[in-house]
C-alpha cells in the first residue's frame, strides 16, 4: 500500500451563494464520504482547505506574500489517502472531485512512506 | 491552537555526499526538536514527482510538469499561536536552510475561524 | 527510535560512496564507472530522503549496499548486451551478486579500494587529474568540492575527470593491482599523489577553508590504508609518519580566522601528542637500507614534534637531514630550510648569506617566507631594524588577507619592543 496526497488546484473562485439546503446537502455529502473512506480505510486525512491568503519564506529568511489564488502554483486544500497504486488512488480522487467541485486533483506519491 | 501547512519546493541542491549527509542531520534534529516541543504534528515527507491530474470532466493526465522551484516537492505540519509564529518556525526548517521555499497556509477547517 | 543518539560517523556518505564505487566498477568495468557512480548517488539520496524522516537504519552500510546494487542491477539488466556478455562468461547476475557482497565485506573492502588507487593513480594522466580523480572516487567528494581542493573552476576539473575516465577505459585499464614488476614504479605516483594531495591541504594559502584539514585526513586515510598491505613499501610507511607529524600541529598552525601562526609563535602544548606518538611508530617501521625523501621529511619533522620549544630543538640534526635531503633532490625549499635550520643553530652570518643568495633564485621568487625567514635570522643577532625591513618586504609579496595579518602582528610585536627598549633606556 502506498500513501498519495491530494492537492486541490484551481476552482478556487468563491463559491456562489448557496441556500440553506444546498450547504446541508453539502456536508452530509462530506461527511458520509468521511465515513465511507474511514470504513473502507483509504482515508488516512480528510484533509482540510488551506487559508486563501499564504506566506511564503524564502531561503534569504525574507518573507513574501503568496501564492496568490489565480496563479497556477496556488494549492486551495489537501487530502491524504492510501491505495495500492496511482491508478486506484486517481480513482479515489475522483470521489472528491465530486464532491469539491469544480478545478482539478493533482496526485502524488508519498516517496519515504511505508518503510 | 492553529495548525498551518508547510508547503516545500525547491532546494535539492545536495548532489554531494557530505552535503547530503550534512542535510540528512538537518532534517533529523529539526524533527526531533519539534516531535519533543510538540509543534511538529506531521514531519511529512516528499511527494515523488511524477503524479497524475484529474480532471474536473474526471479524465486523467500526467503531470504536474513544473519547474522544480514551482513543483511541491513535500509538507509538514505544525501547530503554532498565530502565522507570525508559524513564519519563525518555517524559517528554522531545513528547506528554508538549505535554500529552498517554504510556503505557510493556515489550515481552514469547516468548524474553526483562522484569522 | 531515538534519532539524536542514532548518529551517522562522520563523512560516512563519503565513505560508502567510495567503497560502493570501487567494488561495483571492479565487478562491472571502469567503462560504466559513470552509470555506476549516478546509481549510487541516487542510492545516497534515497538513503537521505528516508532516514531523514524514518531514522537510520541499524545497520546503515547494508541498507545502502543493497540501494545501490538494486539500482544498478536493474540497469544491467536492461542493457541487451550485458546479458549475452554475462552467459558468455559463465556467469549470472545472481553469482555476480554473491561476488559483489563479498567484496563489500569490512575484511575484504581495502582489497577494491587499493585497486582503485593505483587506478586513480594511473600514469596515463598527469598528476592534477590524478589527485582530482583521487578525491573524488576514493574520497567521496563532490565536484565542487574537488574544485575548491584544487583552486580550480568547476568546469576545468569536470573536463579533465571526464577525459581521464575516457583514456582509461578506451586503454582498457582494469582494477588490478600492478604486476611485481611494474609494482615500484606505480607506488611512487602513489605516494607522489598522497604526498601533493596531503600539501594542498596542508598549505596555509588558502585560509580557514574547512575543506583542508578534509583533505589531509583522506590522504593520511588513503596512506594508511596502502600501508596495511604487502604491496606497500618502506617509503609508504615513511610518508604516513611524515603526514602525522604534520598533522599532528595542524590545529596549532591557524588561528580561528585562518591567520597563519609560524612554528616559533606555535603553542606546543596544542599539538597533538597522540598523533606524534602513533607517527613515531610509523617512522620506526619504515626503516630500510635506502632512505626516501619520506623519510628524511619525516624525521625533521620528528626531529621539531620532539622539540619543547623553538631554542630547544636539534638545528643541527635537521641541517644534516637537508643535507642529505639535496643530494637526493636538489630543491631550492631544501636550501632554504636548510639556511633556516643553520641560523637557528646559531651560524646567523652563514644562514643571511645563504639565504640572500636564495633570494635571486628563480622558484622562489615572490615566496613571501623566504623574506620572513631573513627577518627571523636578523631577530636572531638583536637587529630589530633589518627585522622589520624585512618583514615589509615579505608583506609586499603577498595579496592574502591573513597573510598580511600574520606579518603585521609580528611588526607590531617588534615595534613595541623597541618602544619599551627606549622607554627604559631613557
Amino acid at each position: 500500500m502506498d500513501r498519495f496526497m491530494f492537492l486541490q488546484r484551481g476552482g478556487c473562485e468563491d463559491p456562489p451563494e448557496l441556500t440553506a439546503q444546498q450547504m446541508e446537502a453539502g456536508m452530509k455529502a462530506w461527511m458520509d464520504w468521511v465515513k465511507n473512506g474511514t470504513e473502507e480505510g483509504w482515508l488516512v486525512d480528510p484533509g482540510s482547505p488551506l487559508s486563501k491568503t499564504g506566506v511564503v519564506v524564502n531561503p534569504d529568511m525574507s518573507v513574501t506574500d503568496g501564492p496568490f489564488a489565480e496563479s497556477k502554483e496556488f494549492v486551495g486544500g489537501y487530502t491524504v489517502v492510501e491505495a495500492p497504486d496511482m491508478a486506484a488512488a486517481c480513482e479515489l480522487a475522483k470521489q472528491t472531485i465530486k464532491l469539491a467541485g469544480g478545478g482539478k486533483i493533482e496526485v502524488r506519491k508519498f516517496a519515504n512512506a511505508g518503510e | 491552537m492553529p495548525k498551518y501547512m508547510f508547503v516545500y519546493r525547491g532546494c535539492e541542491n545536495c548532489h554531494e555526499p557530505e552535503e547530503m549527509q550534512k542535510f540528512m542531520q538537518l532534517w533529523m534534529d529539526w524533527i526531533q526538536v519539534g516531535e519533543e516541543a510538540g509543534w511538529l504534528i506531521d514531519k511529512g515527507d516528499g511527494l515523488e514527482p511524477d503524479g497524475a491530474i484529474v480532471n474536473p470532466d474526471l479524465s486523467i493526465t500526467d503531470g504536474p510538469f513544473a519547474e522544480s522551484k514551482e513543483l511541491v516537492g513535500g509538507y509538514s505540519m505544525v501547530e503554532a499561536a498565530n502565522i507570525a509564529a508559524a513564519i519563525e518556525l518555517a524559517k528554522g526548517s531545513p528547506i528554508a536552510v538549505s535554500g529552498g521555499t517554504v510556503e505557510v497556509r493556515a489550515l481552514a477547517n469547516v468548524e474553526m475561524a483562522n484569522e | 527510535m531515538n534519532q539524536s543518539t542514532n548518529q551517522l560517523v562522520e563523512h560516512f556518505f563519503r565513505h560508502e560512496s567510495a567503497k560502493l564505487i570501487a567494488v561495483l566498477t571492479r565487478a562491472f568495468g571502469l567503462r560504466r564507472i559513470d552509470l555506476i557512480e549516478d546509481m549510487v548517488q541516487v542510492a545516497m539520496m534515497e538513503a537521505m530522503n528516508s532516514w531523514k524522516l524514518n531514522g537510520i537504519p541499524p545497520n546503515p552500510s547494508a541498507w545502502i549496499h543493497l540501494a545501490a546494487k538494486n539500482r544498478i542491477l536493474d540497469s544491467l539488466r536492461r542493457e541487451k548486451t550485458f546479458a549475452k556478455a554475462m552467459a558468455l562468461s559463465g556467469q549470472t547476475l545472481a553469482s555476480q551478486e554473491l561476488v559483489i557482497d563479498q567484496w563489500l565485506e569490512d575484511e575484504h573492502i581495502a582489497d577494491s579500494l587499493l585497486r582503485m588507487m593505483f587506478v586513480c593513480c594511473h600514469p596515463l594522466n598527469d598528476r592534477q587529474t590524478q589527485i582530482a580523480l583521487t578525491l573524488k572516487t576514493l574520497c567521496g567528494f563532490g565536484l565542487s568540492e574537488v574544485a575548491r581542493a584544487l583552486l580550480l573552476p568547476i568546469e576545468t576539473v569536470k573536463k579533465r575527470i571526464q577525459r581521464a575516465k575516457k583514456s582509461l577505459a578506451g586503454a582498457k585499464v582494469s582494477l588490478e593491482l600492478p604486476d611485481d614488476e611494474q609494482l615500484e614504479q606505480r607506488l611512487d605516483v602513489v605516494h607522489d599523489v598522497l604526498y601533493l594531495m596531503f600539501n594542498e591541504g596542508y598549505s596555509t594559502s588558502r585560509g580557514a577553508d574547512p575543506i583542508r584539514s578534509d583533505i589531509c585526513e583522506e590522504a593520511a586515510r588513503l596512506c594508511h590504508l596502502l600501508c596495511q598491505n604487502p604491496c606497500s613499501s618502506p617509503a609508504t610507511k615513511a610518508l604516513l609518519a611524515l603526514m602525522l607529524f604534520h598533522a599532528s600541529r595542524f590545529e596549532a598552525r591557524t588561528d580561528d580566522l585562518g591567520s597563519v601562526i609560524l612554528l616559533e609563535d606555535q603553542c606546543r602544548s596544542d599539538w597533538d601528542h597522540q598523533l606524534i606518538g602513533s607517527a613515531q611508530g610509523w617512522l620506526a617501521q619504515s626503516k630500510c637500507g635506502q632512505p626516501t625523501t619520506y623519510h628524511l621529511e619525516a624525521t625533521i619533522a620528528m626531529l621539531h614534534c620532539i622539540a619543547p620549544c623553538i631554542k630547544k630543538t636539534d638545528w643541527s640534526g635537521i641541517s644534516a637531514l637537508y643535507g642529505r635531503l639535496l643530494e637526493l633532490h636538489n630543491s631550492p625549499m631544501y636550501e632554504l630550510n636548510q639556511a633556516i635550520a643553520i641560523g637557528e643553530s646559531g651560524a646567523t652570518h652563514e644562514a643571511l648569506t645563504r639565504l640572500m643568495q636564495l633570494k635571486d633564485h628563480p622558484k622562489l621568487e615572490g615566496y613571501f617566507l623566504l623574506d620572513c625567514a631573513i627577518a627571523r635570522i636578523h631577530l636572531l643577532e638583536d637587529d630589530t631594524m633589518k627585522a622589520v625591513d624585512s618583514y615589509l618586504m615579505a608583506r609586499s609579496k603577498t595579496a592574502a588577507v591573513h597573510e598580511h595579518e600574520l606579518i603585521d602582528k609580528k611588526i607590531r610585536k617588534l615595534t613595541e619592543i623597541t618602544q619599551d627598549d627606549r622607554t627604559q633606556s631613557h
